[in-house]
């Protein structure tokens, strides 16, 4: 009877740490997205876009606050002078040669930027996904070389730009090594991998990043951020619609 | 005996006019309407081939090499070196007019919204030559070169309710495979032939498109027209040759009929004329039959007499063939005439069919001409006349084998 006992407090015992240190799909979300959010930070950085002509780059500068406002200039010569404004709200397009602003809204947003891979869609909604997401934890794998958490994230709104998305997340430095965005069926439609990491303020953040459209044939686009400076002083009217147009 | 049977046919035409009128109006009428229909059918595909040349793809096409095999994914960035490529045609002689164009879709930002469009970037000063564009203004002047200027087509304005001096920013795909946005201002409006071309365009002068679109001065396409009387298809050879020459560049140059899908739908747009044509030809020929057996059968009881009174059959054939085609004879003859004179007066006033064109997207005109063939109307008098004589035969010769007093019982 006694060992009996025993035994089954060593049992009791072994299930405690899973219970107390088992962490849930909604938390590695969440703690994935805050390595990614910063207060301010400024950037630049190239697209190279490869398509069936062959492969193009694109430089651009940016700026963001918090989770909601960032800014986009382009600087290589084909797009001198483009902007693309995020807000809370709304996304914005700035050309030099046209006279207003560009307010994309709907279909709009399923369109290209720069014949990338990365849609005006992909900029949109806040980082915030455990708002957004019903979370599962599948499962444990391993993405070259590193050890990662699997989740599948289901819609619960139908505001975000992907109704299915499959993620691979670092167990420790909760960084999205990998990503597949499907539709509501199952189709898939966009692949993302995690290529260059970088250490900045004790996080890891991805510094390169292959993205690719699989509703297109041949084409990948790799997004290179360089000079990732963060919480810096960004002046208060930088993500302004006046200052847009400046 | 011939002579005989020919006046004792004129007699019974003029014995019974109501009844020689009728017959002859209706062999008219048919005839009439055949020939109106052939002249708007030859008029709908002499429109056809030239709104092509015009607006779509001109007598030749100069595009580069590789363009026609990407064209659905709008490779904007295989463009033409205009300047080079001008430089060459202005030494070919075979070479009437040409034009540089780019054509490319577009979204029209309009109040939050995007509407696509066609734009089409032209010089206006060399199109002077090319088609009409002046007269095809309904409204404001044509754009200038160099400005930030377009017109548009009058039905796409009427339905974005646009007008002369509102901006449009419009936005596309460039050379660089990024995206641009311009605004230009709308100074005229236009209405050309096609339809579809006054729904969905807009045109804007070149130098800006080219900026806009970073072509860096090239065009996506010369197009242009030979001199009278010159192959389209040898000229076209000899412009490729020139430009390989000249330029070392292998362009793609190609006569219109040669260029893929535009020739087809010539072809088809024809074979669907025919079917149309030969239906009408049918209807036609059945009003001609019909009447001309009718008349005949009608008249069982005049034949039976004549039988009783010692006429023999093939003579009574002999008589109602002659009498068919006197009547047949004077009714095409009329109605051919007549037909004539519809389709000179339409082929200049035109038949408008603007109204019912809209939304078809298809290359003819909403002004229909009609075009004579001379072939082609004689052709329907002799058949006409034939026709109509030899459906005399069939009900002739039954009466004809019918005893005098079984035919008496006719009445």
């Amino acid at each position: 009877m006694k060992n009996k006992i025993i035994t089954i407090l060593i049992l009791l015992s072994l299930l405690i740490p899973v219970t107390i240190f088992a962490i849930t799909g909604e938390e590695i979300i969440r703690k994935a997205d805050e390595i990614q959010v910063f207060e301010t930070s400024e950037a630049s950085g190239e697209f190279r876009i490869k398509d069936r002509f062959g492969e193009k780059v694109s430089t651009f500068n940016s700026w963001s606050r918090g989770t909601e406002e960032s800014l986009i200039e382009f600087t290589s010569r084909a797009e001198r002078g483009q902007k693309v404004l995020r807000t809370e709200d709304e996304l914005y397009l700035f050309f030099p040669d046209a006279e207003e602003l560009i307010r994309m809204q709907g279909s709009m947003l399923r369109q290209s930027m720069l014949g990338s891979d990365v849609s005006y869609e992909d900029m949109t909604g806040g980082k915030d996904r455990i708002s957004q997401y019903d979370v599962v934890l599948e499962g444990e794998e391993n993405v070259n070389g590193n050890e990662c958490y699997v989740l599948i994230m289901t819609a619960k709104v139908r505001t975000v730009p992907y109704p299915k998305e499959k993620v691979w997340i670092d167990k420790e430095t909760f960084l999205v090594w990998k990503a597949e965005y499907f539709t509501k069926s199952g189709r898939l439609l966009k692949e993302m991998e995690t290529l260059e990491v970088e250490e900045i303020d004790g996080r890891m953040i991805a510094v390169e990043t292959r993205i690719s459209d699989k509703m297109k044939t041949d084409t990948e686009t790799i997004m290179i951020i360089s000079d990732l400076k963060i919480n810096i002083a960004i002046d208060d009217e930088m993500f302004s619609l006046e200052e847009l147009s400046w | 005996m011939t002579t005989k049977l020919a006046k004792t046919a004129l007699r019974n035409i003029s014995r019974n006019k109501r009844r020689s009128v009728l017959s002859g109006v209706a062999i008219g009428v048919a005839a009439m309407a055949i020939v109106m229909l052939f002249s708007l059918i030859a008029g709908m595909q002499v429109d056809m081939e030239s709104n092509l040349k015009s607006y779509y793809t001109g007598g030749i096409r100069i595009r580069n090499e590789n363009y026609e095999q990407y064209e659905r994914f709008n490779p904007v960035h295989l463009t033409v070196d205009a300047e080079s490529v001008q430089k060459v045609l202005d030494t070919i002689e075979e070479v009437d007019v040409y034009v540089p164009r780019t054509s490319f879709p577009a979204n029209l930002y309009i109040e939050g919204t995007n509407f696509g469009a066609m734009g089409v970037g032209a010089d206006f000063k060399k199109e002077a030559d090319f088609i009409d564009l002046a007269g095809s203004l309904k409204m404001g002047h044509l754009p200038e070169n160099g400005k930030n200027e377009m017109m548009m087509g009058a039905v796409l304005a009427r339905d974005l309710k646009l007008e002369i001096g509102d901006k449009v920013t419009i936005m596309s795909t460039t050379a660089a495979r990024g995206t641009n946005a311009i605004t230009l201002e709308i100074v005229g409006l236009f209405t050309f032939p096609v339809a579809a071309l006054n729904a969905k365009y807009f045109w804007a002068p070149i130098d800006r498109i080219s900026y806009f679109l970073r072509m860096n001065g090239d065009t996506q396409e010369v197009i242009l027209k030979v001199k009278e009387g010159v192959s389209e298809l040898e000229a076209a050879e000899a412009i490729k040759e020139a430009l390989k020459k000249e330029t070392s560049i292998n362009y793609d140059v190609q006569a219109f009929t040669e260029i893929s899908g535009t020739y087809e739908m010539i072809e088809m747009a024809n074979t669907v004329y025919t079917i149309m044509a030969f239906i009408f030809f049918l209807l036609g020929s059945t009003v001609i039959i019909n009447t001309t057996m009718m008349v005949i059968f009608e008249r069982m009881r005049e034949i039976g007499t004549l039988g009783a009174l010692g006429m023999h059959g093939k003579e009574l054939v002999r008589l109602f063939f002659l009498e068919g085609m006197f009547i047949s004879i004077i009714g095409t003859f009329i109605g051919v005439t007549l037909g004539i004179g519809f389709t000179l007066i339409l082929g200049k006033t035109g038949i408008d069919f603007t109204e019912s064109m809209q939304g078809i997207d298809f290359e003819i005109s909403g002004m229909m001409y009609p075009k004579l063939s001379i072939s082609k109307t004689i052709f329907v008098f002799f058949y006409s006349v034939i026709v109509a004589s030899l459906a005399t035969l069939i009900p002739s010769r039954k009466a004809a084998k019918i005893e005098p007093v079984e035919a008496l019982r006719y009445v």
